[in-house]
């Protein structure tokens, strides 16, 4: 009489693997800019300015090159707090003008994964454009018209 | 040997010196021979045994506290203090929230700073705490907590070149800096580098002081100058009517 196996075969590689894995998932294609304000002298900015950093990495950048991400400092001990103003298709998928986050109480992972839960859900759909077609697929659409010019002369 | 060698023995010369054993071949030390009965028992009983420690003090210690016993690097003592000196001996120390930047860029950036006599620098948190902690400095700790760069300058009027060449760099975020021991916030800092130089200031402040010893003496003197002007205007329009008719009269 064995129990059955529960549990997870793999060790978690821990909060950082977590932290690449939302990362890779991030697409800021429904967004045209976003506005990071936070106070640095304020307590709980970790998290806030760590997201900054990830936002402005290479890879991030590429899912949507006229976002402009947009830092703010101010001195008046308010909570930090980062907009993502949307697009007209985003906005009309979520019926709001831009989304807020108050990230004086949030962990970095926690502010990935709400940013994926809501942000990058709005991205757009990829349509494909100048698709390039193999001489098999050209043979299909065209042998069906051209009636099929096979033979040839072996010369 | 050779032939000759073998059979007069005395033209055999000495055993030279130098005996060579190994020539080219590369040493055997990863199938060694098994030693004789008698050495194998010699080095058997010559092994060194380490007393192991008692496994009572690290019963209840978890993993991560077992292996994790790092000894304080005395280099991070030194670091510190180079830190103490920059920030003892610069009257300006401005420290920037970095983003995501290449090697490069920010190589440009501390070429165009140094010609300026500005010096781009980052040290680790912990190393600004261990210089920090307990001095007047200890309030700019809270500016470390993310990825950073500081800038540290001898002479406090080169703020206004430090904001023109870090205007260009998107990726440097200022967050506040030291001026002359005074903590001030980013807008703090944009006001002071709007300010203008101190000799500018100290001339104003003499322009005050004397507004009011001046503007005594021009109450005083008000009907007087008044009077003066009106009698300027009147002997003007006066010339004015003579030159007109002269020249009347010569028409």
């Amino acid at each position: 009489m064995s129990v059955p196996f529960s549990g997870a075969l793999r060790r978690s590689g821990g909060i950082v693997s977590a932290i690449g894995k939302q990362l890779k998932s991030v697409n800021l294609k429904g967004v045209k800019r976003i506005t990071v304000q936070f106070d640095p002298f304020a307590e709980n900015v970790k998290s806030t300015r760590e997201f900054l950093f990830l936002l402005s990495t290479p890879k991030v950048a590429l899912t949507n090159p006229k976002c402009v991400v947009k830092s703010e400092i101010v001195c008046n001990r308010q909570p930090a707090n980062i907009k993502f103003a949307l697009i007209d298709s985003a906005q009309e998928k979520a019926k709001v003008k831009e989304i807020r986050f108050n990230s004086d109480n949030i962990n970095t992972l926690e502010l990935l994964q709400l940013c994926n839960r809501h942000v990058s859900s709005l991205a757009p759909p990829e349509e494909i454009t100048n698709k390039v077609l193999t001489k098999a697929e050209k043979q299909k659409l065209g042998g069906g018209a051209g009636g099929g010019k096979k033979t040839y002369k072996k010369k | 040997m050779s032939l000759i060698q073998k059979i007069l023995p005395l033209t055999r010369g000495s055993t030279p010196a130098l005996q060579f054993v190994r020539f080219r071949g590369k040493i055997n030390i990863q199938r060694p021979k098994e030693p004789h009965y008698e050495r194998a028992r010699v080095v058997a009983v010559t092994q060194p045994k380490y007393p192991e420690p008692p496994k009572a003090r690290s019963c209840f210690k978890s993993r991560a506290e077992r292996t994790q016993q790092q000894i304080e690097n005395p280099y991070n003592e030194i670091i510190a203090r180079e830190v103490r000196n920059w920030l003892d001996h610069s009257r300006l120390v401005a420290i920037f929230h970095l983003n995501s930047i290449t090697a490069d860029e920010i190589f440009r950036v501390r070429v165009q700073l140094h010609k300026q006599n500005l010096h781009l620098k980052s040290y680790g948190r912990k190393i600004i705490g261990q210089a920090v902690e307990g001095t007047r400095y200890e309030a700019i700790l809270p500016l470390f907590h993310s990825n950073h760069c500081i800038v540290f300058s001898p002479d406090h009027q080169r703020i206004g070149s430090l904001l023109r060449i870090t205007r260009k760099v998107p990726q440097m975020v200022l967050l506040g800096g030291i001026v002359e021991e005074t903590l001030l916030s980013r807008n703090e800092l944009m006001a002071y580098a709007q300010m203008p130089g101190l000799q500018a200031v100290q001339a104003q402040l003499v322009q005050t002081i004397n507004q009011a010893a001046g503007q005594l003496v021009q109450q005083l003197q008000a009907h007087q100058n008044s009077f003066v002007q009106i009698l300027d205007v009147h002997a003007k329009s006066k010339g004015e009517a003579k030159e007109t008719t002269p020249e009347e009269k010569s028409k």
